[in-house]
């Protein structure tokens, strides 16, 4: 356990997010903004076909051009990987702008130029744009082990669902599906590569330096040792921007020319080749009694992962663990399967299944409530997930950390304020008076809609960190992570502060570099705020004994007894003291370095919430307008409110993208993604911000750092079945199929006239 | 590359430039290729995320739209010069008050789409914000601080 009661003085305050100052001037540098001397530009072919061979490629008219330096193709590139389903280059392509070739030349010009005078020989193969499809054809076989990821199912599952059904008096089932969503960051993908020979530096937008520097080893069979991996500040990640074959075909492109080699991908290679929400399919069935307890949840969830599996086993079961947990059950069973397609592949993308996954609980959840004649909110208040968690025996041993994504029950939550956050919200909507809402004549329609939700995060992987006290006097904090543009480098950074009793300002963040950094996992599924969190405060905590170790012999005192850190040193209580330079410069290097397993062997560590919406329905047009969002989350204690408003606001309003507007539309005659444009695939602009409340929940969690939890990825989770409640509320509609366009809204009415 | 080549005479941050550029450069290409300016990003190279935002003779422009053959004469103003050595512009001032970038990837864009705005009025209304910045996309959907940053800047307009 962390020492709760150490002081703070920058945790809790909005210290300011520590690059905006660059950022707002200009100057932060992004991998694109980089160029090397005798630099060449890349640019990738790619496939017009869904499913082919390639047969043979002719590279020599295109490296006649004089400009043209080298082209990798299948047929010349190693054998290596970057994921078990992912060559280099394959002689076989999968979808619609899977890579074929990639060229560097002197500049983009002429590698547009040579890049139409590569001829290609396929043999164009029958292709599945759907699930059904890649299902029923046995002669289509996207991968060589079929296109069920594993053959089947993972199945999750407490107590037994057919007892439960048998206990019910309602039994309610619905099927639910999901869009192909696309994070689409504003910054493409990219990648600087520079090959002196020796020795391989990447430049790449990278949610983990560490793990992207394993992977170009393994793949371009290269010693880890001289390979260095730099990421510059991130044009945001939302749990993407790995996974693709860009920084390895730039990588190689630079080691077999011999010069530095830039890859940019363009807007519509980002849609294509980047990585999408998964599509889902969800079956879900939930039985109650009468006085409105429930006695089972059983929930089968398909996903569309494209073609190739990229994050997908992490993903789809995320999308169960709502119907395994949210509800107090002893009764739950999930199953979740994995299909091939050719179609552009899915991968992580922020909070991971919940979203898809609440979706359909959720919105379940209120037609459950119907039939009980119950208020969905007096529902959920009876229903919800307890601090004490969820009914059951213990199954992980008593000398294990406890998954933050369980199944078994007879485990608590380290904190769990999910019914605060229904008060709350409930209050701050004025959900009292929500039978006064609607309004059953004229064009506009108003609704009051409501959802909650659980979400693992928080521990991650084995987390390190680094600190010492430099010869100026101030220290540096060494982190292996990236801040993939949500701002975790600042609060790791006020937490090592606070730590050590000193100013943020007196610390500098090191990060983004292999060479100079301890390991770290990636930036990914909310952990950094609470696993290198942790690390710091340890780091923090341990530099603090050495510094004060230290300053006895300097001072020339007997022992430690009475000395204290304070923002310029450290002090005795009887007057001596240090000031940090001077001991810095007495005693050398002063540092410590720690590694941490973040979790518990006592708790589970989830974060919860619920989101509340007033919305007006145009029933002549169909368009929804949100008059009014209110969201609470039980994040922990929050380390920076202003930063953690942005982060919950944000999240909504990305996923009212997911809930009214994105979609990726795929031909199915011809496989081609025909919105894969900003001007096409549309997406949340400043027009429709709507207004959002946010609040935090009065939580401390006694396990994490500070006593916080995870945040980053969790408002994306519920704005989708909010709404839907809220339309359902307002016109009787309900909708299964996101997203709730217009078009799809006018349908659904006319169905109901 | 000769042969495709135009010399062109334009102003960037009140710095006159020569240059021979390539015919097939866009205004955004010449800023970060040829000036090293790379404030102003490349988000879609198409006019429709409006991540290459700046000014060009007193307007804001989506630099990937403007073929850099057409600036000879012009004057444009970028993030790089929008600050007076330490002194940050108001508007800068204020998004990192407000937060009003996460990832940072559309800041520039933002702020150089505001800045009209900033010049050209003493308050605001939430809806001219709105209007001004219809053009550009932040995917961290930093919208509320945004909103917040710029009416910091300039002062909202009250009613009546």
């Amino acid at each position: 356990m962390v020492d709760q009661n150490i002081h703070s003085s920058s945790v809790g305050t909005s210290f300011q997010r520590t690059d905006l100052k660059d950022k707002v001037l200009g100057i932060a540098k992004y991998t694109a903004d980089l160029s090397l001397p005798n630099m060449l530009h890349a640019r990738v072919l790619r496939s017009p076909h869904p499913h082919a061979n390639i047969l043979s490629i002719d590279v020599q008219p295109a490296l006649k051009m004089a400009g043209v330096h080298d082209i990798l193709t299948p047929f010349n590139v190693g054998v290596g990987k970057i994921a078990p389903d992912v060559p280099i280059l394959d002689t076989k392509v999968r979808f619609v702008g899977d890579e074929v070739a990639a060229i560097a030349a002197v500049n983009l010009y002429e590698a547009d130029t040579a890049i139409d005078l590569i001829k290609i020989s396929y043999d164009v193969l029958p292709f599945s744009t759907n699930i059904d499809t890649s299902l029923e054809m046995g002669n289509l076989k996207i991968h060589a082990h079929g296109n069920i990821v594993n053959g089947g199912p993972i199945v999750e599952a407490r107590g037994n669902v057919e007892e439960g059904f048998g206990q019910a008096d309602y039994i309610v089932e619905d099927s639910f599906t999901t869009p192909d969503h696309h994070p689409a960051s504003l910054e493409p993908r990219a990648a600087l590569a520079s090959w002196d020979g020796a020795r391989l530096t990447m430049w790449k937008p990278s949610r983990g330096i560490h793990a992207d520097k394993a992977i170009l080893a393994a793949a371009l069979d290269v010693n880890p040792n001289n390979i260095t991996v730099i990421g510059p500040v991130m044009g945001a990640g939302y749990g993407s921007k790995d996974e693709t074959r860009t920084s390895i075909l730039a990588a190689l492109l630079s080691i077999r020319t011999g010069r530095p080699v830039k890859l940019e991908l363009n807007r519509e290679e980002e849609f294509l080749a980047g990585r999408r929400r998964h599509s889902t399919s969800t079956k879900i069935k939930m039985g109650v009694k009468k006085d409105g307890t429930v006695t089972a949840v059983h929930v089968k969830t398909v996903m569309d992962t494209g073609a190739y599996l990229s994050s997908g086993p992490g993903v789809v079961r995320r999308a169960g663990q709502g119907a395994l947990y949210l509800y107090r059950c002893p009764n739950v069973k999930y199953e979740g399967q994995i299909v091939y397609t050719n179609t552009p592949t899915a991968g992580s993308y922020r909070a991971l299944g919940a979203p898809q996954g609440h979706f359909a609980l959720e919105s379940l959840s209120d037609q459950i409530a119907e039939k009980l004649n119950m208020d969905p909110l007096k529902f959920r208040l009876m229903n919800h997930v307890g601090p004490e968690g969820q009914p059951g025996e213990r199954t992980t041993p008593k000398n294990q950390i406890i998954d933050t994504q369980p199944v078994e029950g007879g485990v608590p939550f380290s904190s769990n304020e999910l019914r605060q956050c229904l008060i709350l919200g409930a209050d701050a909507i004025g959900w009292d008076k929500r039978d006064q809402i609607p309004t059953p004549t004229g064009p506009i329609r108003r609704g009051l809609g409501m959802s909650m939700f659980i979400y693992r995060g928080g521990p991650g992987g084995q987390s390190n960190a680094e600190m010492s006290l430099d010869k100026d006097g101030c220290f540096t904090l060494n982190v292996g992570f990236m801040d993939v543009g949500e701002g975790s480098s600042t609060v790791v950074l006020q937490m090592a502060a606070d730590t050590l009793g000193v100013l943020p300002q007196m610390i500098s963040l090191n990060s983004g570099n292999t060479d100079n950094t301890p390991q770290s996992p990636m930036t990914a599924g909310s952990t950094l705020t609470f696993s290198a969190g942790q690390a710091a405060v340890r780091a923090a905590n341990q530099l603090a004994s050495v510094v004060i170790e230290a300053a006895s012999e300097a001072i020339g005192l007997a022992d430690t007894e009475g000395l204290y850190i304070t923002p310029d040193g450290v002090c005795s209580m009887s007057g001596d003291g240090v000031k940090f330079a001077d001991l810095a410069n007495k005693s050398g290097l002063l540092k410590a370095a720690v590694s941490v397993t973040p979790g518990s062997k006592d708790y589970i560590v989830n974060s919860f919430g619920a989101h509340f919406a007033e919305i007006e329905v145009d029933i002549e047009t169909g368009y929804v307008k949100i008059t009014k969002y209110v969201a609470v989350h039980d994040s922990g204690r929050i380390i920076n409110p202003k930063m953690a408003k942005g982060q919950v606001r944000g999240g909504i309003s990305q996923m009212m993208g997911f809930t009214f507007l994105e979609d990726m539309e795929i031909d199915h005659s011809s496989g081609v993604t025909l919105n894969a444009s900003f001007l096409e695939h549309k997406s949340p602009t400043i027009m429709e911000y709507p207004e959002i409340e946010v609040i935090f929940a009065d939580s401390i969690d006694p396990v994490g750092p500070f006593g916080a939890k995870s945040l980053g990825e969790t408002p994306c989770i519920a704005p989708a079945p909010t709404i839907a409640n809220a339309l359902y509320h307002a016109t009787g509609v309900r909708l299964n199929h996101l997203p709730f366009t217009p078009d799809s809204v006018l349908t659904a009415l006319k169905r109901l006239r | 590359m000769e042969n495709h080549a135009t010399k062109i005479t334009f102003k960037v941050n009140g710095e006159q430039h020569t240059l021979d550029i390539d015919n097939r450069f866009t205004l955004l290409d010449i800023l970060r290729d040829r000036l090293n300016l790379t404030g102003a990003k490349k988000g879609c190279d198409l006019g429709e995320c409006g991540a290459c935002t700046v000014i060009l003779d007193g307007k804001a422009v989506n630099s990937c739209q403007i073929l850099g053959v057409k600036i000879t004469s012009s004057e444009i103003k970028t993030i790089e010069g929008l600050s007076q050595g330490d002194m940050l512009h108001p508007l800068q001032i204020s998004f990192i008050e407000n937060d009003g970038g996460q990832c940072g990837y559309c800041t520039p864009g933002f702020i150089m789409g505001a800045y009209p705005l900033f010049e050209s009025k003493t308050n605001v209304s939430v809806e001219e914000i709105r209007l001004a910045l219809a053009g550009n996309l932040c995917r961290c959907n930093a919208y509320g601080a945004i909103i917040d940053s710029v009416v910091g800047a300039i002062g909202i307009k009250v009613d009546g």
